[in-house]
């Protein structure tokens, strides 16, 4: 029972800093915005500072939902094979109306169960996902209507995931750090942070590359672009224009691959905590563009799973490159936590794209398009990414995870 | 850490007694749970016992007290009785489905230091007007039940005594026994046949005596007394208050006389009304005296027309799990199940078989307040004046 116990302890200042930042720099809401918050319900005490923030930014109305693994777990277990699925109608006409009315989003992440479902058939967990909602979810962020942010909630059952002790304190150090919040101005670190990766990704597109190579232990990985793929960092705008930061923390600079033009294999470098369990060990290969093969040391079933979700599940949506300055590598944890981890070393999805990170958007061809995204990580000091430039120059980009372009 | 969630024997018992008994859930019904997010564990063993009984889909909306109150003090007056489209289409998809709600609110003073003029505001009226439309054309089967909280237990017992809250929640809900479920289904027997044996005798009036009181209140005779065994329009039986020991009616608001000693404190307005008495002339409430609190009752009095007339006898004995416990919950859904009440304001359409006449009462509230007690004595008057005992020393005297 006390699994889901809510704090009603005083305010904790370092809660409420966290909130504004998320909801001045992440979202960046605007007065007379609507604002969402997704939160589960472990995080009940982040979820109302960002309540209370948002409202004094102005937000016209905050509507907070609290989602809760433990449902998730009991829909596995019990519910009817036709609805596992299923989305409930209001919860599209709620993300619809997200949409339409361009809401400011707030989501918060940091799973206090990350095993929780580890002992249900993993196809079963790999199919229970609201299909209808992650379409709309893709919508949105396809025709980039909302400004949103997703930050981390450290809770006791992370940091026991984590340091294989509840050691709540240490994990908010960790992030404390990860998100520049022990900075004396997070905002101005912020700042200069957007210059710096945006830098990185300018030089990146001066390259014309035609692919990525990642060249490791167990990787041998090419990563063919497309000609309007345009990389990007940290800060994003909406299609009205309105500056955010999409996820906090962010160290990467990320661009949408031709999902026709992926070829080898690649070796995961870390844990990736996955619709409630941890796949290890991840060896994934590729042939025109598609997973051909998965093997992990656990979990292999559900990345199996989560892949035959729809037609265009086994392709690539995104890589993403991060080098050994990043705020999460430095910290040399493994957060079990993709919005940690992905920023700790370079990073594919298998998925759906980014049509922001191509010109033209998704009417272009070799844009993935799908219902899943998931990041799994490939980067570390003995992995060597290359760039290929369209005349077959070779051009290195991180050795022993050291960034070789200029980004000052 | 432990792979799976860890499972409470009691609450998961308490959540069968809910999806079996209280919202008597159906086999491919969508099941709704309405909880604050302090309730997740209750609304996780709700979940889980709700597919146990052949839930099709298990939809939990947690409400969350806090965001509301950054809404209240934050929020701009637009935000204030705003409900969202997709809340407004969740309701309607409740018609022809099973709804679970808890009360038992864990920080009782949260609003305490709010403007109170917007807290009152802070409603989504939309949301209440169309679940009232469902309610008076029975399309749900539904229950509500409480959760203990320590907040709750510290306002009952003065210190945050969690297990002895829950202790008197589990003996008040008959979880206590070793088959709560056949316990519920021969109490809910019992009760409705008590309701039968009054609608057999029908009578013209009840008469209370006791300390205080010697009241004569008017029956009608197209209001049948009810157990709270409620039936769906397509007849399906649930049991929207858990506990229940009462079995009420609708009065003659026309025909009521003399006065009144309430029995029991009453908690009203967020303060607690002590030594409440009132007279009653007319049908009509026209003097109102307590130890303390009187004001609140007054003033409730004074919010329509219609509000110091009768809407609800109700009868509860001795037996009563929750008067045995001699605590004051605090919490209407526990505290009317004490013993005998009445309450003023609005009559009960469900007491009517076809329209209700003139005779029910039409107000804005409806408070509840404790007469009963060992010392009271109720008689059914017939129409040629005969009188019949129903209650002595808190026994139940007719036939069952």
């Amino acid at each position: 029972m006390a699994a889901a116990r809510v704090s009603a302890a005083p305010l904790d200042p370092r809660i409420e800093r966290y909130a504004e930042l998320a909801v001045r720099v992440g979202a960046n809401v605007q007065p007379g915005q609507l604002v969402e918050v997704l939160a589960h319900v472990e995080h009940a005490d982040v979820a109302r500072a960002v309540a209370r923030s948002a409202y004094r930014a102005g937000a016209r109305y905050v509507d907070v939902l609290y989602r809760d693994q433990h449902l998730r777990r009991s829909l596995i277990e019990y519910a009817p094979d036709d609805v596992l699925s299923w989305t409930p109608p209001w919860l599209l006409e709620r993300a619809k109306q997200m949409g339409d009315e361009n809401a400011a989003i707030v989501a918060l992440t940091g799973d206090a169960e990350p095993e929780l479902l580890a002992d249900l058939p993993g196809e079963r967990v790999g199919k229970a996902r609201m299909l209808e909602l992650a379409e709309e979810n893709n919508r949105q962020i396809n025709e980039q209507l909302n400004n949103w942010t997703v930050v981390g909630v450290p809770n006791a059952g992370w940091a026991q995931q984590m340091f294989g002790e509840p050691d709540l304190e240490r994990l908010w150090q960790a992030v404390e750090f990860c998100v520049r919040l022990d900075e004396p101005d997070p905002v101005a670190a912020w700042r200069a942070h957007v210059g710096r990766i945006g830098r990185r990704a300018a030089a990146l597109n001066d390259l014309e590359l035609d692919a990525i190579r990642f060249l490791g232990p167990g990787t041998d990985l090419t990563v063919g672009l497309l000609q309007q793929s345009r990389w990007q960092g940290v800060e994003s705008k909406t299609a009205k224009g309105l500056p955010y930061v999409a996820n906090m923390p962010t160290e990467e600079v990320f661009t949408t691959p031709d999902s026709a033009r992926t070829e080898g294999h690649v070796r995961s470098t870390r844990p990736l905590a996955l619709a409630g369990q941890i796949v290890r060990g991840l060896e994934v290969r590729f042939e025109a563009g598609r997973i051909v093969d998965v093997q992990a040391e656990e979990g292999a079933d559900v990345v199996r799973g989560e892949l035959k979700t729809d037609a265009r599940a086994p392709f690539l949506g995104e890589v993403a490159l991060v080098d050994g300055t990043s705020r999460i590598g430095r910290t040399g944890l493994t957060f079990l936590e993709t919005l940690f981890d992905e920023n700790a070393t370079c990073h594919v999805a298998y998925g759906s794209a980014y049509t922001e990170a191509v010109e033209g958007g998704g009417t272009v061809e070799g844009v993935n398009d799908s219902t899943v995204h998931t990041d799994f990580m490939v980067g570390g000091p003995d992995v060597n990414v290359d760039g290929v430039r369209r005349d077959g120059t070779v051009v290195p980009l991180l050795r022993n995870d050291v960034w070789q372009l200029e980004d000052d | 850490m432990a792979p799976g969630p860890s499972v409470d024997d009691r609450l998961e018992r308490y959540a069968e007694l809910a999806v079996q008994v209280g919202a008597n859930i159906e086999a491919g019904q969508t099941v709704f749970i309405q909880m604050i997010v302090e309730h997740a564990p209750f609304a996780r063993a709700l979940t889980r016992a709700a597919y146990a009984a052949g839930a099709r889909y298990v939809d939990v909306w947690y409400r969350d007290e806090h965001v509301r109150k950054a809404m209240i003090e934050y929020g701009p007056d637009s935000a204030l009785e705003h409900a969202p489209d997709w809340l407004k289409t969740k309701y309607g998809s409740m018609s022809g489905n099973a709804l679970i709600a808890s009360t038992g609110d864990p920080e009782p003073e949260l609003m305490a230091d709010l403007d109170g003029e917007r807290v009152g505001r802070a409603r989504m009226k939309e949301l209440s007007a169309i679940a009232q439309a469902q309610m008076m054309a029975r399309q749900i089967n539904w229950t509500g039940l409480a959760y203990p909280s320590e907040g709750w237990a510290d306002k009952v017992f003065g210190e945050p005594d969690l297990e002895r809250l829950w202790e008197a929640v589990a003996f008040c809900t008959r979880l206590d026994e070793p088959e709560p479920v056949a316990a519920w289904r021969e109490h809910m027997a019992r009760l409705e046949s008590r309701a039968a044996k009054l609608n057999e005798l029908a009578f013209d009036a009840l008469r209370y005596r006791g300390p205080g009181t010697d009241f004569t209140v008017g029956l009608l005779a197209g209001a049948r007394w009810l157990s709270a065994v409620f039936h769906t329009a397509s007849g399906r039986p649930y049991v929207p208050n858990m506990p229940t020991e009462e079995i009420f009616t609708t009065p003659d608001c026309r025909r009521a006389e003399g006065t009144i000693a309430s029995s029991r404190p009453l908690a009203l307005l967020g303060d607690v009304v002590e030594g409440l008495k009132l007279t009653v002339a007319g049908g009509r409430i026209v003097g109102v005296q307590a130890d303390h609190g009187a004001e609140l009752v007054r003033s409730q009095l004074a919010s329509d027309e219609r509000a110091p007339y009768f809407g609800e006898l109700a009868l509860v004995d001795g037996t009563s799990r929750v008067g045995q416990t001699g605590l004051t919950f605090f919490d209407t859904l526990f505290d009317e199940n004490a013993t005998c009440h009445i309450a003023y304001g609005f009559g009960i359409a469900e007491s009517f078989e076809g329209e209700p006449g003139e005779g029910m009462n039409v107000s804005s509230v409806h408070t509840d307040f404790m007469v009963g007690g060992p010392e009271l004595e109720i008689d059914g008057l017939t129409a040629d004046g005969h009188a019949v005992p129903i209650l002595r020393e808190d026994e139940w005297q007719l036939p069952e």
